[in-house]
């Protein structure tokens, strides 16, 4: 009987393939996992041939679906190589970490007790595993250094000892006695840790990492009982010195477990990415380069020498940067590879590390330039790649918070299309687009949003239509969280950081507040004001200002940080009245006119703002526009026209200004769009609005008999674009000279008209009609 | 950032009669006594005709202690960077230094070059008139029309004699030389020979030699460099100093030392003023403020740190000539705008936003806001 400990690193593909090999001499006939026991049923599922890592167990409560951890696990993981060796070679696999029923039920406890001032995410990403002794930076231990291997690198004088686990470890060719020596060198950190920092059981981290080394001791012990001859445990290196011999008495151990919480718990298989497994995003044992690891593990894997293995590399790096269109020659991967190989003797290594890579690349390929490297940064060496799990795997928890959602909702998922008319002030019809608009932003389409007929923004038409596909795509979006308002935030988050236009993220802010994720109103408003910052194109400013005005004015912001929102929309307003006078020198007609509705639209946003700096920057910038002589005719025309509305021109010199425009040293084509800007769509106002009338008239008359036949054409121009009836009224108030101008003086029936009276007082919400007569 | 720095400083250390006193000494003649400590321990690997290996090239850059012998550094900045340039070398392509003006790129090149070969004066000047022939070979006319043509009367370029003793040859400012001229060197990177067509023979390069170019992306009136030339060289640029304090340390220590030349009556310009310049020619370069949580447009110049090292000192001399003495936001408003704003139309947009959204919210800089709103 024969207990063997493989102390490893998570997701290193060096221990991969030296515990590949060790179990391969040892061939025990029981493999024993750093894991949850939990998830022992999902174990077989691992070798099933549609499971493509990188996948991640997933251990949830069903009853409280923010309680979950994750384990993520890649081809070049070592833990998921000893359950595929176990599972191929028909031996007995199990987890024998502390189970995360009591995991979980601790958290919880603590969670409520308030303690656990971590975000969540956090938490998780330290609940799988806190026991990276290789992995810095973490303030998980606090009672601590925080990396106790630094003091073995630097003994053997690396800086940091992520490299020298590289360099001792994971790129090592030969792998005889690697596991005994790990073990030495941790039993060796361990006591003269335990000596300086003795554990402390009242600590909350040290108490679990306690109880999570006995529950191991545990497992072995029975293991051991139940007769297996030949065990191998395999464990995160940190861990090997526990559990190995000669074990503590048993009774330490069961004192440390006893009377732990439970809760009930589940366990499914959920596709991963090589983005998440990344550190940056977060994940406590995450590693710096995953997609370079499995380039590791896969020449390591066909049997590749250590220069094949460069050789491959720089390859993969050219092949990328030709389909991006740079250039990237094969004589360029022959001096990248020569000059990471000279980098790496300058460094005293034996082999090239992917630093080495880098900076070749650099040198080489991208003629120093950083740019590019972002590229290969996210395409190589962290990789976009996807898991796949098998159709038959347990439900994800999304899957049911969707199902709750849709009993709840009385949506039910049918394979007929289906319409569904919405009346937003229902809460339930509320709640019912929240969910469809959540799951559209998850790419999870199954209602399709139709126009509505009628007028009215509390109306919302959806057709719904259930495609098994959808299904999938739940399951897909099952690593984005466990319930549709978390997963569809977590992808919200994805997307905004991926979007780098205005249009981009002004439409995706837009889809956010119908569906109402509060959450990330505020980061998306940051990356819009990051983004306008430095956006050149004054247009792109423009259409962004209407929405983002409307959700100052009128949108519930209790939850959205409505500063940051008003600090958008200054900055927005600053750089589009600093911008436009220069967008809009040289346009021609279509460019004009886009731009006038452009102009517009700003116009009514920055009034909706009411703000007394913005509309008098606002009024300069106008001002400008209309003084300027080079300005596109409906551009200068409508400026004068808007700055008329606003009483910043008085109506005498709008006259002016109109004369001016029309005079005869003018281009007739100017001249007539002009025009065409200043009365653009004001046909009603014409008629009804008298000072506007007034100005045309004044301007009119004056005008000696010549010169008004020159203008008439352009005049009949503009005014043919005015409805058919406007043109008669039009006719018919000039027709009645001074007189028209008075049209309410008409005879009326006063009596009939007092009758009306108090309906429309009630219409207009006032109490007692006060007729004066 | 060495360059700037410390080339006065060490000029200024030597004792020497200042009647006959050298302006300023080759790097292989001032840090003689480094070279020779180093060489002295260094017992690695050395590649073909290099006086050091690469390891100790490295330490003479980056500066150390070997022995009792203390190593000042040449470069402060990343190791990294340096390991790349030495590599490359070691590698036999051609090194390329690129990047903004004021960088510390020549500074490199001609310490890289005393380090490797001893000799850092195998140099060639781009300018617009560099010729060929300033490049391959020129001819002693008289040698010349008196016996025709022969090695004799063959007047070799720095280039040639680099190729023919095994050592480093520098080209300075590669881009300002017209692309035809560029182009001889595509030869001698590739084959490593020299033809000399009219003699029918040719100077094939000894082990040992190579070429350090520095070029500038940044400045107008610069030539491509053509793809095929670049093609042949190992490309490494350097980066403006990386932090804030580093920067504005060689601002000030630059001003100090160019205003006692100038003799200006004037008060050592306070920190905070070189820091505020630091500050915004940093952010406009780079694009984001230097708290990290706004983007700001960048202009077209390239706002090296000379360029502020001038802004400061001309605030200084208006400051003593025109002013108080006290360097103050109107003295350097004039100069930061004409440093900042180079293309009238589009860079004024960029600048009058940085005003409006950056310095004029940011607490106690009223003052230079209002002294360059006033100028535009």
């Amino acid at each position: 009987m024969s207990v063997t400990v493989f102390g490893i690193r998570h997701h290193g593909p060096g221990s991969a393939r030296s515990l590949v090999r060790s179990l391969q001499a040892l061939r025990p006939d029981i493999v024993l996992v750093e894991g949850p026991p939990d998830a022992d049923t999902a174990i077989p599922f691992a070798t099933h041939p549609e499971m493509t890592p990188p996948v991640a167990l997933l251990v949830y409560a069903p009853d409280q679906l923010q309680q979950a951890a994750f384990y993520p696990f890649a081809q070049f993981s070592p833990e998921w190589q000893a359950l595929r060796y176990g599972l191929e070679q028909g031996v007995p696999v199990r987890f024998i970490d502390l189970p995360q029923t009591h995991r979980l039920a601790l958290k919880a406890k603590d969670e409520e007790l308030g303690t656990q001032e971590r975000e969540e995410e956090e938490a998780i990403a330290a609940e799988e595993d806190p026991e990276k002794g290789q992995d810095d930076g973490e303030p998980l231990r606090r009672s601590l250094p925080a990396d106790p291997l630094r003091w073995l690198a630097t003994a053997a004088g690396y800086s940091d000892s992520e490299r020298w686990w590289e360099h001792l470890v994971e790129q090592r060719q030969d792998s005889t006695a690697l596991f005994e020596a790990i073990l030495e060198a941790m039993t060796a950190l361990r006591e003269d840790l335990e000596t300086t920092h003795p554990p402390d059981l009242e600590n909350a981290f040290d108490r679990l990492e306690a109880q999570r080394e006995a529950y191991m001791r545990r497992m072995i012990r029975q293991a051991e009982k139940e007769g297996f001859a030949a065990i191998a445990v395999v464990c995160g290196a940190w861990h090997a010195p526990a559990l190995s011999e000669p074990l503590p008495a048993q009774k330490h151990d069961a004192a440390l477990l006893k009377g732990l919480p439970k809760l009930k718990v589940k366990a499914t298989w959920i596709p991963w990415t090589y983005g998440r497994l990344a550190n940056t995003s977060g994940y406590g044992a995450g590693i710096p380069s995953p997609g370079w690891y499995e380039h590791l593990w896969r020449s390591s894997d066909s049997n590749q020498s250590g220069s094949e293995t460069a050789i491959r590399w720089m390859t993969r790096v050219a092949r990328l940067l030709r389909e991006e269109d740079l250039d990237a020659s094969s004589a360029s991967v022959i001096e990248a590879v020569r000059l990471a190989e000279t980098l790496s003797a300058l460094r005293d290594s034996t082999a090239p590390s992917l630093m080495e890579f880098n900076e070749a690349a650099q040198t080489i390929f991208c003629f120093g330039d950083a740019t590019p490297m972002q590229l290969i940064h996210q395409k190589l060496i962290i990789s976009d790649r996807l898991g796949q799990v098998p159709p038959e795997t347990p439900l994800v928890p999304l899957q049911q918070d969707l199902q709750q959602l849709q009993k709840r909702l009385r949506l039910k998922p049918e394979a007929n299309e289906k319409q569904l008319t919405l009346d937003l002030r229902k809460p339930l019809d509320l709640e019912r687009s929240h969910l469809l608009h959540r799951l559209a932003l998850l790419t999870i389409p199954w209602g399709t949003p139709q126009s509505t007929s009628g007028k009215g923004t509390f109306k919302e038409a959806w057709e719904l239509r259930w495609y098994p596909e959808l299904s999938l795509s739940v399951i897909e979006a099952g690593h984005w969280g466990n319930t549709i308002l978390s997963a569809a935030t977590a992808s919200v988050r994805a997307q905004a950081s991926a979007a780098t236009t205005l249009a981009t993220l002004t439409g995706l802010l837009d889809q956010v507040l119908l569906a109402a994720l509060t959450e990330v109103v505020t980061p998306l408003i940051q990356q819009l004001q990051a983004i306008a910052a430095v956006a050149s194109d004054v247009a792109h400013l423009m259409a962004a200002l209407p929405a983002l005005a409307n959700v100052v004015r009128y949108r519930d912001v209790r939850q959205t940080d409505s500063a940051a929102v008003a600090q958008v929309v200054d900055g927005l307003v600053t750089r589009i009245c600093i911008g436009l006078p220069g967008a809009c020198a040289s346009l021609d007609d279509d460019a004009a006119t886009l731009m006038l509705e452009a102009i517009n639209q700003t116009h009514s946003a920055i009034r909706l703002l009411q703000q007394e700096s913005h509309l008098q920057s606002w009024s300069a910038t106008l001002q400008s526009l209309a003084d300027r002589t080079s300005m596109h005719g409906l551009i200068a025309g409508r400026s004068c026209r808007l700055l008329l509305d606003a009483g910043t021109f008085s109506p005498t010199e709008a006259a002016r200004r109109l004369g001016l425009a029309l005079s005869l040293a003018t281009e007739p084509t100017q001249a007539a769009a002009w025009v065409e800007g200043f009365l653009q769509g004001s046909g009603l106002l014409l008629i009804h609005d008298g000072a506007i009338w007034d100005v045309l008239d004044n301007w009119v008359t004056q005008l000696s008999a010549e010169t008004f036949t020159a203008l008439l054409p352009l005049l009949r121009r503009t005014f043919a674009n005015f409805t058919a009836p406007e043109r008669r009224q039009m006719g018919e108030r000039v027709r009645l000279g001074q007189q028209g101008q008075a049209p309410e003086n008409r005879d009326f029936d006063r009596d009939r008209a007092d009758n009306a009276l108090p309906l429309i007082a009630q219409l207009l919400g006032l109490s007692t009609p006060t007729v004066t007569r | 950032m060495p360059a700037a720095k410390s080339k006065s400083t060490q000029a200024a250390k030597t004792p020497t009669d200042p009647v006959t006193a050298i302006l300023r000494q080759h790097a292989e003649e001032q840090f003689a006594t480094e070279l020779a400590a180093l060489m002295e321990v260094d017992d690695r690997q050395r590649p073909p005709n290099w006086q050091l290996s690469p390891w100790a090239v490295a330490t003479y850059l980056m500066g150390g202690t070997v022995g009792d012998t203390e190593i000042l550094p040449k470069y402060v900045g990343q190791r990294r960077l340096m390991e790349v340039a030495i590599a490359t070398l070691a590698t036999d392509r051609a090194l390329l230094l690129y990047g903004i003006p004021g960088t510390g790129k020549s500074w490199v090149s001609e310490h890289l070059a005393a380090a490797i070969s001893g000799d850092s004066t195998l140099l060639i000047q781009g300018t617009a008139g560099t010729s060929e022939e300033a490049i391959r070979y020129g001819w002693n006319y008289a040698e010349l029309l008196a016996k025709g043509p022969s090695r004799q009367a063959i007047v070799a370029s720095p280039l040639m004699n680099a190729m023919a003793a095994g050592k480093i040859a520098r080209v300075e400012e590669l881009t300002r030389m017209p692309a035809d001229v560029q182009d001889t060197l595509i030869t001698v990177l590739s084959e490593k020979t020299l033809p000399i067509a009219e003699l029918g023979e040719e100077v094939q390069a000894v082990k040992g030699f190579n070429l350090i170019a520095t070029a500038n992306n940044r400045d107008k009136g610069v030539n491509e460099l053509s793809s095929a030339l670049k093609r042949r060289f190992n490309t490494v640029i350097l980066p403006v100093p990386a932090h804030v304090d580093e920067e504005v340390q060689i601002v000030q220590k630059r001003v100090e030392s160019l205003g006692r030349a100038l003799e200006l009556p004037a008060e050592a310009p306070a920190l905070t003023e070189i820091r505020r310049i630091v500050t915004i020619f940093r952010e406009l370069r780079s694009g984001v403020t230097e708290d990290g949580k706004t983007k700001v447009k960048s202009p077209s110049g390239t706002l090296s740190t000379a360029e502020a090292i001038s802004v400061v000192s001309s605030g200084l001399a208006l400051a003593a000539h025109f002013g108080d003495g006290s360097l103050s936001a109107e003295d350097l408003a004039a100069g930061v705008y004409g440093a900042v704003v180079k293309d009238p139309v589009q860079d004024a947009v960029v600048w009058k936003e940085y005003l409006e959204t950056v310095v004029k919210a940011r607490d106690g800089w009223r003052d230079l806001y209002r002294a360059c709103r006033e100028l535009g």
